[in-house]
């Protein structure tokens, strides 16, 4: 039997055309633009968790391509993770890892540790050499109490009570370096995430939009989507619709079109289904 | 043997119903069929034996060597079926060069060990293979002190103090209890085992044979190699002379 | 930077990590466990080094398992030059690998860019090296006791903060010997100063 095998396209990366790409840049075709997400994503470690903040803007170089996206990304019950740079990277790895981390919740009958987490994102980018353009912020609490990971896109972590990432991280680090104390309270947290989110929107032409938040603590998660909206759009202040009759009308003429009746009867005709 | 014609001794692979396999214990026959080995561990230093019969005036001296360098500090002498030895030697010699290349380090007895009689066993197990018809002993010093092994064509593997193998193990053995291997050192031990060699060599069923010494110690800076030629003179020349005398005693005793 | 002394070795290292202009973490940790008496300092990309370590360790920490004892310094040292020289042309690492074993005592190996493995009895790495050079030669004496090879370490790792762009923050120290790990912090307002403007 001679038939065609057809081969469905699996999903995930493939990166089969970048010696093409690379050839093709050589000789003057320019690379199409990335879509990207200016970003400013944080976390921080407070009293009995973590809580995870993130803007909810999405660019593509200059036009805002998503004004409510969702950078808080699911990986298991107890972990979550805030993902910056290219948006269907930290998408597809947030994905690719939480179902790693689900089939290995399953295998071991346990909560999944969030070192667990952090290493198998970290192996992944660091196996991508940095073309997955997927830079996080890791945080959840398992059996060992609240963690925190930045992981970049090359495949480096760092262990901090607060990181910031993303085009605005240097905004909201500020805020966080001014503020942050060791064994901050729940409300004093979110405050601070709160702020130094917005710090990001409003000094960051990359960031923009609302404010998301995502509270870990040890029995309980809670997505605020949205938290807080930064800049709420404003109330026009006056009425600018015209009264009837603004304009007055000067003449008016009544005139009678003539037109010609082809056919009054409406033939009906069978369907062409051949 | 009982075992003979049973069917149960076709295959490596086979179980008799009273739980043996008697291809592993035909190979260790093969063994007893060969001139003995022995190797004693004494309290700075290993030292080994051979007792190579010669089939054949026509051999070459010092031909088919049955003591073996496996690395510089490591040092084997075989008894049984010679070209199966020769494999085992190879294996490993491999072995210790690649540890040597992975980890910069000689390789440690016990792992070596462990490693070659992994390999011994993994031919016990197969309907296609053979188990080895020789057994080995490997014998090292370093900071850790003397060690000595035995690999059997079973895949055992043991530490001693001193053992023998081949066709007189059981007297060799006896023998060896006989020292007080643990406080003397290796130049002393050689000539026991000269010694040893010398009375269970069997002049009637076999002619001649060739002695072969080599030990690993202090002195040899933690090298394996054969013996210079003054210790092996002086070394057989002390078996000589006890085996004249033990000859005179028994002439007396008659 | 790794210096041995009689009976064990200090390492220290600074903790700035940067990317570009900006620093990520300003309180890094470069002084990483490989086993409980070995340890590595990393200088380079930190993606890649963090890597290398990660493999390492598990390479010896399986090596350990197999041999059943602690597995030397040189061994360690012998792992890490193999996945840097193995992949020299795409790995920017630079690894000093120092501990105690049974066998040789304090030992202290640099393995730089290429993937080559010596022992040295003290060596500098990473940016801030090249402000050292001339004083670990200056004062580095054979033979020190562990308190004189703090204070040298505590003295280099300063002066490479005062004067190298990319380093910086803490100054962090271990000292390791038969009888484990002592660690040392020294805050960035505890680090020697030299001179007053």
């Amino acid at each position: 039997m001679a038939a065609t095998c057809v081969e469905f396209a699996t999903g995930g990366f493939s990166f089969e055309n970048c010696r093409r790409n690379a050839i093709l840049e050589e000789k003057g075709l320019k690379p199409p633009k990335v879509y990207k997400t200016g970003t400013t994503i944080v976390g921080i470690v407070f009293s009995d968790g973590i809580i995870l903040g993130a803007d909810t803007r999405a660019t593509e170089d200059t036009i805002v391509a998503d004004k409510n996206c969702s950078k808080i990304h699911y990986l298991a019950p107890n972990i979550y993770c805030c993902g910056a740079g290219t948006a269907a990277d930290t998408e597809k790895t947030t994905q690719i890892i939480s179902s790693q981390l689900e089939l290995h919740r399953l295998n071991t009958d346990r909560t999944v540790r969030v070192c667990t987490a952090n290493r198998l994102l970290k192996q992944m980018l660091f196996r991508y050499q940095g073309h997955i353009g997927a830079a996080l912020v890791l945080g959840g609490v398992d059996s060992t109490g609240p963690h925190l990971y930045s992981i970049w896109p090359h495949g480096s972590t760092d262990v901090l009570p607060y990181v910031t990432m993303g085009s605005g991280s240097l905004a909201a680090m500020s805020v966080f370096e001014s503020r942050y104390t060791p064994g901050i309270s729940r409300e004093d947290g979110m405050k601070l995430v709160r702020d130094a989110i917005a710090a990001g929107i409003f000094n960051d032409l990359g960031s923009g939009s609302n404010i998301d938040l995502c509270v870990i603590t040890k029995d309980k998660v809670d997505y605020l989507r949205p938290y807080d909206e930064a800049n709420k759009k404003g109330v026009r202040q006056g009425k600018y619709a015209y009264k009837k009759g603004t304009s007055c009308v000067l003449t008016e003429t009544v005139r009678k079109v003539e037109f010609v009746v082809e056919s009054t009867q409406v033939k009906v005709e069978a369907m062409d289904t051949v | 043997m009982s075992s003979i014609g049973t069917g149960y001794d076709l295959s490596a692979s086979q179980f008799s119903p009273d739980g043996r396999v008697f291809q592993v214990e035909y190979a260790q026959k093969a063994v007893e069929n060969s001139g003995t080995a022995i190797a004693i561990r004494g309290k700075d230093g290993v030292v080994f034996g051979v007792e190579k019969l010669v089939t054949s005036k026509l051999y070459e001296k010092g031909a088919n060597k049955r003591i073996f360098n496996v690395d510089r500090h490591v040092g084997m002498a075989v008894a049984g079926l010679l070209a199966d030895a020769r494999q085992v030697v190879e294996v490993a010699r491999d072995e210790a060069s690649s540890y040597r290349s992975s980890y910069g380090n000689p390789i440690p007895l016990k792992y070596l060990a462990e490693r070659v009689s992994m390999y011994m066993h993994a031919h016990t197990l197969y309907s296609m293979a053979r188990p080895f018809g020789s057994s080995v002993m490997i014998g090292t010093y370093d900071v850790d002190g003397p060690q000595l092994f035995l690999l059997e064509p079973s895949g055992i593997s043991y530490g001693y103090f001193g053992c023998a193998i081949g066709k007189a193990q059981q007297n060799g053995k006896t023998e060896i209890e006989k020292i007080k291997m643990k406080d003397m050192s290796i130049r002393d031990l050689v000539k026991e085992v000269a010694k040893i060699i010398y009375l269970v060599h069997d002049e009637v069923k076999d002619k001649t044979f060739e002695l072969e010494l080599s030990w690993v110690g202090e002195q040899t800076e933690g090298r394996h190699e054969l013996v210079p030629p003054e210790v092996f003179s002086d070394a057989e020349k002390y078996a000589k002379e006890a085996m004249e005398e033990s000859d005179g005693s028994d002439d007396d005793e008659l | 930077m790794a210096v041995e002394f009689d009976g064990g070795v200090v390492i220290a290292a600074d903790s700035r990590t940067s990317a570009g202009t900006y620093i990520p973490n300003r309180v890094t940790d470069k002084l990483t466990k490989v086993t409980d008496n070995i340890y590595c300092c990393r200088s380079g990309s930190s993606a890649d080094t963090q890597a290398i370590a990660d493999i390492v360790n598990y390479h010896i920490n399986f090596h350990r398992m197999e041999m059943g004892e602690d597995p030397l310094v040189k061994t360690a040292a012998k792992v890490f030059q193999d996945l840097c020289y193995n992949y020299r042309d795409s790995l920017s690492a630079g690894i000093i690998c120092a501990g105690w074993d049974r066998k040789l005592g304090g030992q202290v190996y640099s393995i730089p860019l290429g993937g080559m493995c010596i022992r040295q009895p003290v060596t500098i790495g990473g940016s801030g090296s090249t402000y050292l050079y001339g004083h670990v030669d200056a004062t580095f004496k054979e033979n020190m006791t562990k308190e004189e090879c703090l204070k040298f370490c505590k003295d280099a790792v300063s002066l490479a903060i005062m004067r190298d762009g990319s380093s910086g923050g803490v100054i962090r120290m271990a000292a390791i010997s038969e009888d484990g790990v002592e660690k040392h912090l020294i805050l960035h307002e505890d680090i020697t100063k030299f001179y007053r403007e």
